[in-house]
């Protein structure tokens, strides 16, 4: 039992590293390509296919460069978590209302002012869905982990398909489903609270 | 053709019809009109049952329509909507054609009664039975909404403010085919508006209705000439003021101002001001009533220590307002007396009804002058 | 550690002989991979589609249909497997049963969505002029929603060949098999065999069906 959660909260943190990871590359990449739009396009590519390569074969690929462990799972998670970081953030700072952003220039915002006060936070709950299913994903791609020498859920999964365990493998497939299910609610749920009240369904603003 | 007896159409906290008696003869072309909420769609739907009556019954040539199938009722009777609501994955033809094809008319009678509708209207087949409704404007959409409520020559047409969403120079135009269409067709047509031009323009008969009642059945001649009450006057009388009907300040007043509640964020309050060209918006709370105002000079210098409209509204001097009961005369002498820019007007609940500003007063004017200058 | 590996550079035209040695174990493969996709896929648009629609004026019903689905969606692929072994155990079973609940949700949220994003005006002139609820379904909300409904189905078929290799789990076959291969012998060309036609069967899928989804747009629709 013990076992199990010293497992359980080694998956959460790979999983974690990994969209950390992303998030630190992530988001200024985001920021950057609304710069530079032609940029968008080709990042956006980019990331859309390494996102079809199935996690088996781009973890197997990294391992046979980066070697068996942790840090070859950890560098997988962020590639993959960086696809909805990526995108929801471009997304998210590019949907804003131009009258907002036109609104803020025109009140002498400089253009980190803009992002800090204005775009950043507006494009909050964008950014976190992304976040969220980023996680959700690192954790189901964590459970590989085992394949190439990493840790987490996987390995009772695996040692007990070789054994044909059936209380082994649920000893690793049930938690590992709850904590992508909880993720995915506590995530949601952060989602709601950081969006701005005036924000949320049924807006005033009528004039 | 159509008798209403006894109906009535309650929602579960007001009512919406209160028993409507109402009889319309073969071939008449009958508007409703009232204000919104008065109860002349809800009245058109329940003709063909897409709202069912609480009580009561409707009879289209006798028949209760209650007892009817509503679908082959709905087949029967021809329907044009404001949204118009052609199919867009159809072409012009096809839309046309819906209601025979429902029918099972055989191929070559429903391409023949497009074509001649088409022809009618004086729009060449050749060019438009085969386009899609998004290569029309709005004015020609509608065209083609009134040619399928007529392609399987129904008995009954209703038409539910069919061009309130068109431009003017549409809107006459249409109103005069409709007309045109009416007088060499003779359907019975019952068309809903709230505005009493067109109604002037097309009934043979106008049935103005208020809060759920019919207030007054007449031809537009008797309407004008003897309008059965006050409300029946006024209604009749906006936008056609004269000299001595600049009594309320109701009339002076911009009926829909620029309003922003407490909680908008101050960027979000720049945006909406520039976009509505205006240098003070008037906050409001759920129930519209008046908390205060806060002008773009504030917004510029306050957006550095505040994040929400709420926390720097009212640092502008205290509002003066006026009673929305108060004659025109009250707001004029305020306006100019106290060399206000703006008046705000409340009812007795506070809640915001208007805005008289100095515009505002001096176009009432100049149309109480020279009769109607455009709004 | 259960494997000491070492690796030296590897050269394309060594990989291009060993897939010519091994061109029916690909084929194989491929074929396989195909195989649990397109079934999964199929099975999840003939009972996703009809659910969609028959929802589509169930809000609430919906709401609660579709937070089940988006839950299965979470659950990790492995996990999954690995609680369906002791009902299922190995095989095509339960690798199509896994794939098949993961292509619910989105073809489900497409259907929904595309169906009640129908305009409420051309609605309300179907039901106005006499049309049936099938024939309203058949003429208008179907033809009306197709696009987004292929949509869904391009999103499901792209992440499902994707997945599929985690068939080779539980000896389900398809191109998870060489790549499963290749981890344990750390064989690089084994995982190349797996990988790179997998890839190219998403992108192919998403680039196919992406193609459908342009054709199946009412000309009145396109922009």
């Amino acid at each position: 039992m013990g076992d199990i959660l010293a497992l359980t909260v080694e998956h959460l943190m790979l999983s974690a590293a990994g969209v950390g990871l992303a998030l630190v590359v992530g988001i200024p990449l985001a920021i950057l390509i609304t710069r530079y739009r032609t940029l968008a396009g080709f990042t956006m590519a980019v990331t859309d296919v390494l996102q079809t390569i199935p996690s088996m074969a781009l973890l197997a690929a990294l391992m046979i460069y980066l070697g068996l462990g942790n840090q070859t799972l950890v560098v997988t998670l962020m590639i993959y978590s960086l696809l909805p970081i990526v995108r929801n953030t471009y997304t998210g700072i590019t949907g804003i209302d131009k009258g907002l952003i036109e609104a803020g220039k025109g009140m002498g915002m400089t253009r980190w002012q803009l992002l800090r006060m204005v775009q950043i936070p507006v494009a909050l709950p964008v950014i976190m869905a992304g976040i969220r299913v980023a996680m959700v994903t690192a954790i189901g791609i964590a459970t590989l982990g085992v394949l190439i020498g990493g840790g987490g859920l996987g390995a009772p999964i695996w040692r007990g398909m070789q054994i044909v365990d059936s209380s082994m493998i649920l000893s690793g497939a049930i938690p590992a489903a709850l904590i992508a299910i909880l993720c995915e609610f506590g995530l949601a749920k952060l989602e709601k609270a950081v969006t701005p009240r005036g924000m949320k369904a049924s807006s005033p603003a009528k004039s | 053709m159509v008798k209403f007896k006894n109906v009535v159409k309650a929602y579960e906290n007001h009512v919406a019809v209160k028993n409507l008696n109402l009889e319309i003869p073969e071939g008449e072309l009958v508007v409703l009109i009232g204000p919104s909420g008065c109860g002349k769609t809800t009245t058109l739907k329940m003709v063909n049952r897409l709202i069912e009556p609480t009580s009561g019954s409707i009879f289209i040539r006798d028949r209760n329509v209650k007892d009817l199938n509503p679908v082959a009722l709905r087949r029967e009777i021809g329907y044009v909507i404001q949204q118009i609501g052609l199919f867009p994955n159809m072409t012009i033809e096809q839309n046309i054609d819906v209601v025979p094809r429902l029918l099972g008319w055989p191929a070559e009678k429903r391409k023949r009664r497009v074509y001649e509708l088409l022809e009618m209207v004086g729009m060449d087949p050749e060019i438009y039975a085969h386009r899609y409704p998004n290569e029309l404007s709005g004015g020609q959409q509608q065209r083609i909404g009134v040619l399928r409520a007529l392609a399987a020559e129904p008995p009954l047409i209703l038409m539910d403010e069919p061009f309130g969403a068109l431009d003017p120079i549409a809107r006459e135009s249409l109103q005069d085919e409709l007309k045109n269409l009416h007088s060499r067709l003779n359907i019975t047509t019952i068309f809903v508006t709230h505005d009493m031009d067109e109604a002037l323009k097309l009934a043979d008969r106008v049935v103005v209705m208020n809060q759920g009642e019919v207030v007054q059945v007449a031809t537009p001649e008797t309407l004008l000439r003897n309008p059965a009450n006050d409300f029946v006057a006024s209604f009749i009388g906006k936008n056609r003021l004269n000299g001595d009907s600049l009594q309320s300040v109701v009339e002076i007043m911009l009926p829909d101002p620029v309003t922003v509640h407490p909680q908008m964020g101050l960027a979000e309050g720049l945006a909406l001001m520039k976009r509505k060209k205006v240098d003070t918006v008037l906050v409001v709370d759920e129930q519209r009533r008046l908390l205060g105002s806060v002008a773009v000079e504030t917004l510029d210098r306050e957006h550095k220590r505040a994040r929400t409209i709420g926390e720097i509204m009212n640092q502008d001097p205290p509002l003066t307002t006026i009673r929305s009961q108060a004659s025109a005369k009250e707001a004029f002498d305020l306006i100019i007396g106290e060399k206000l820019k703006y008046l705000p007007v409340l009812d007795e609940n506070d809640v915001l009804v208007g805005l008289v500003t100095r515009n505002s007063m001096v176009s009432a004017l100049a149309s109480a002058v020279w009769g109607d200058v455009g709004e | 550690m259960l494997w000491r590996l070492r690796f030296g550079v590897m050269w394309v035209s060594d990989f291009i002989d060993f897939i010519r040695s091994n061109l029916d174990v690909a084929a194989v493969a491929t074929y396989q991979h195909l195989y649990l996709s397109f079934g999964s896929v199929l099975l999840g648009m003939l009972i996703a589609v009809p659910l969609g629609i028959w929802l589509s004026d169930k809000e609430r019903l919906a709401e609660k249909v579709l937070a089940v689905t988006g839950t299965i969606q979470t659950v990790p692929g492995l996990a999954f497997l690995g609680l369906f072994l002791p009902l299922l155990g190995l095989g095509v079973v339960p690798s199509m049963t896994v794939l098949f609940l993961y292509s619910l949700l989105p073809i489900l949220t497409n259907t929904y969505t595309g169906i009640r994003g129908v305009n409420p005006a051309v609605v309300e002139a179907g039901i106005g002029m006499g049309m049936s609820p099938r024939q309203l379904l058949f003429m208008v909300k179907l033809p009306l929603a197709f696009p987004v409904i292929i949509a869904g189905i391009r999103i499901a078929s792209v992440y499902i060949v994707s997945w599929a290799t985690l068939a080779a789990f539980v000896g389900g076959g398809g191109l998870g098999d060489p790549i499963l291969t290749g981890i344990m012998t750390a064989d690089i060309n084994f995982i190349l065999m797996g990988a790179i036609p997998a890839a190219l069967l998403a992108l192919a899928a998403g680039w196919i069906l992406g193609m459908v989804e342009r054709l199946a747009t009412p000309r009145g629709l396109r922009g």
